[in-house]
């Protein structure tokens, strides 16, 4: 029963990412974009239109495919941006934590001093690249000298990660995506950078905490006890582990991202007005209160995505699980 | 107990006012230039205004806004020394926007509407006035309905299965798909036209005040309901998970022994204990009480405070945006402390830690 579920929502999530990769080349009969003024909200399964047209003639079948390349496009690389994003900030704030990771003072004013003139010049590509250039350099001098002169302070690395997430967090994310779409045109590449840049912090909340307990267990000393170098012990004996949680989360966040972006597309902000989408199309049906088709078809759609990636994300956690 | 709130207290409001700088400062600096502008466009539009109107223009406009003044204490200035661009931090004094933006939060002056000009404390007290009846009755039944269906699947064995996917059927839909289907279905004339299908209810002068709670209710309805449909699965799922859970520790079988009905062990003994997870749960939705629901704010037409929000950032009208941000991230904090204090009270192991 489980594995028939499993297999049942594999094969419904292939025959979306078929569709929406040939979405292009299938021989449909109408284009998501074109209306079509002779069938305005036309019923389905009558007409030329298969499944009905919208409130302004729009073909719903083609809606639908191309809404579905449209939510695959935008939410599949936003959660692998966010996931990487996410494992990486979470992973240096659970391994290093406040105090473990010392620099010298000499190391964090340069570094300060680096970061204040990217905030503050307004300088070309080229500069930056040759400032960093000049400090790296100056880094690895100051490291060779100063390995005996200089004192060491914690760097509080956690800290900084757990105020980033709590700046993020401090505003309702539907809001803060309203907020940064207003200050950008619409467009796909940037709705997708602002989901990315929204969704990041659970990621990382995850990944921290599974570093804190695998960076305490027996393996991790061992490896440490060796003389293994930190990013040695972080990439090949802490990172497959911290993925493999991380990995089981991913299609929560595809089915919450694609939740997002037709919010987003039904509210008419994020994505340029022409672009198909489900949120599209179900926003339609307030133009036309008796089109159920229209409410319908979509909702069917997208209900069986999310449950889909939810029974996808409920089998590999609980394999997971089982693992341990 | 008191220095553990205490404790707790010194550690939540520095971060607190740290985020709340931040966001002032990152919002200003970066929208100052652009809001000035399309200011400037829409009062100078359709006339020919010589540069040196434009210039006295953008002035005034910089000053009704309070964006003439430095924005904060130190500001870097660029200096050509011997043509090249050289930076020097210069010392603003206490004639800031970031100084007068704190002083006016320390006195509950959160300024002035980019927008309208009204202020925006007074916006924000209308937006929590129509948002908290909806959101505080959407949390209260959802949380007395949660825990009413745990008991009912619990001790209803056979519905178990069929409950339990409707209730993942439900979390799989997104918020917006449900109030549209409620919409559609209830408050459309060519359907079921029990409901009314946006705003607030508007009195007449001479209704009395019981058909008017009434027909605030009527109003509340749907809106209501689509909130409670998005929140209750989730919360349902976790608590029959951890009753579960409990159900099978020690304690339930020792409970069992003793001779007790089925129903006392599950509702005094393993409850208690499966409630606990569930504070996090409620606690984390106490932010977004105040924070409303963009989402069926929008589609019932409510002027709530997620409207509010969302309009505001539509509009790039930042004292509004920082105002209620100031607003969520302070119920946040407070919500966290409760959760602490909560668990504090609830578990005593750990007030054995603290």
């Amino acid at each position: 029963m489980k594995q028939l579920s499993r297999y049942v929502s594999l094969v419904w999530l292939l025959v979306l990412l078929l569709l929406s990769v040939c979405a292009e080349i299938l021989p449909l009969p109408y284009a998501p974009d074109t209306p079509d003024l002779d069938a305005i909200a036309a019923a389905p399964f009558s007409g030329a239109h298969w499944l009905g047209t919208d409130s302004a003639g729009r073909d719903v079948l083609a809606g639908l495919i191309f809404g579905a390349r449209t939510a695959l496009l935008i939410s599949l690389p936003a959660t692998i941006v966010s996931a990487l994003l996410g494992t990486f900030l979470g992973s240096i704030a659970g391994y290093w934590g406040n105090q473990r990771l010392r620099l010298s003072a000499v190391v964090m004013v340069t570094l300060g001093l680096l970061g204040l003139a990217v905030a503050v010049l307004n300088a070309s590509l080229g500069v930056y690249l040759s400032i960093g250039a000049v400090a790296f350099g100056g880094l690895v001098v100051v490291r060779r000298i100063s390995g005996k002169l200089s004192t060491t302070h914690p760097v509080p690395l956690d800290a900084a990660v757990l105020l980033l997430i709590a700046l993020l967090t401090a505003i309702p994310r539907l809001v803060l995506v309203l907020a940064l779409a207003a200050v950008q045109p619409p467009s796909a590449p940037m709705l997708l950078i602002t989901l990315a840049l929204i969704y990041w912090p659970s990621t990382a909340q995850l990944a921290r905490a599974e570093m804190q307990r695998i960076r305490q267990l027996p393996y991790m000393e061992a490896a440490r006890a060796l003389g293994l170098r930190d990013w040695q012990l972080i990439l090949r004996h802490a990172l497959p582990a911290v993925w493999k949680v991380v990995g089981a989360a991913l299609p929560l966040s595809v089915a919450t991202l694609i939740g997002l972006e037709t919010t987003l597309s039904f509210l008419g902000v994020g994505l340029p007005p022409q672009t198909a989408s489900w949120g599209r199309t179900l926003a339609s049906a307030r133009q036309e209160p008796t089109a159920w088709w229209l409410i319908v078809m979509p909702g069917t759609v997208l209900v069986c995505t999310m449950l889909a990636l939810r029974q996808l994300a409920l089998t590999s956690i609980k394999k997971e699980k089982r693992g341990e | 107990m008191r220095r553990f709130l205490l404790a707790r207290l010194a550690r939540a409001v520095p971060a607190a006012w740290g985020i709340i700088s931040i966001i002032f400062l990152l919002s200003r600096s970066l929208s100052a230039t652009q809001t000035v502008s399309e200011e400037l466009q829409s009062s100078i539009a359709g006339h020919t205004a010589t540069p040196k109107q434009i210039r006295t223009t953008e002035r005034l406009i910089r000053r009704r806004l309070g964006l003439d003044l430095p924005l904060f204490y130190v500001t870097p200035a660029a200096q050509s020394t011997s043509g090249a661009l050289a930076w020097r931090w210069q010392w603003q004094g206490f004639q800031n926007q970031y100084h007068r933006w704190l002083l006016g939060v320390l006195r509950g002056d959160l300024g002035y509407s980019f927008r309208d000009g009204r202020p925006v404390t007074t916006q924000l007290r209308l937006a929590l006035g129509a948002t908290l009846p909806l959101t505080a009755a959407a949390f209260l039944v959802t949380s007395v309905l949660a825990r009413w269906l745990t008991l009912f699947l619990a001790n209803h064995r056979g519905l178990r299965t069929a409950l339990l996917s409707a209730l993942h059927v439900l979390h799989a839909l997104p918020l917006f798909v449900i109030a549209l289907l409620l919409l559609l279905l209830l408050a459309n004339p060519d359907a079921l036209s029990w409901f009314p299908a946006y705003g607030l209810a508007d009195f007449g002068d001479n209704t009395s005040w019981s058909i008017q709670v009434l027909q605030y209710l009527h109003h509340l309805a749907l809106p209501l309901f689509s909130l409670v449909l998005v929140s209750l699965p989730s919360l349902v799922v976790q608590l029959d998970y951890a009753l579960a859970r409990e159900l099978q520790a020690d304690y339930v079988v020792t409970a069992r022994a003793k001779g007790l009905p089925q129903r006392l062990v599950v509702r005094h003994h393993a409850l208690r204990n499966a409630l606990l997870p569930a504070i996090t749960y409620l606690t984390d939705l106490l932010p977004a009480l105040v924070a409303g629901a963009v989402v069926v704010e929008l589609i019932f037409a409510l002027p709530g405070m997620g409207r509010l929000l969302a309009e505001a950032a539509a509009a790039r009208d930042f004292p509004i945006l920082l105002g209620a941000v100031l607003l969520i991230a302070g119920t946040r904090l407070g919500a966290q402390i409760l959760a602490d204090w909560l668990y504090y009270q609830a578990d005593p192991r750990i007030r054995l830690e603290v």
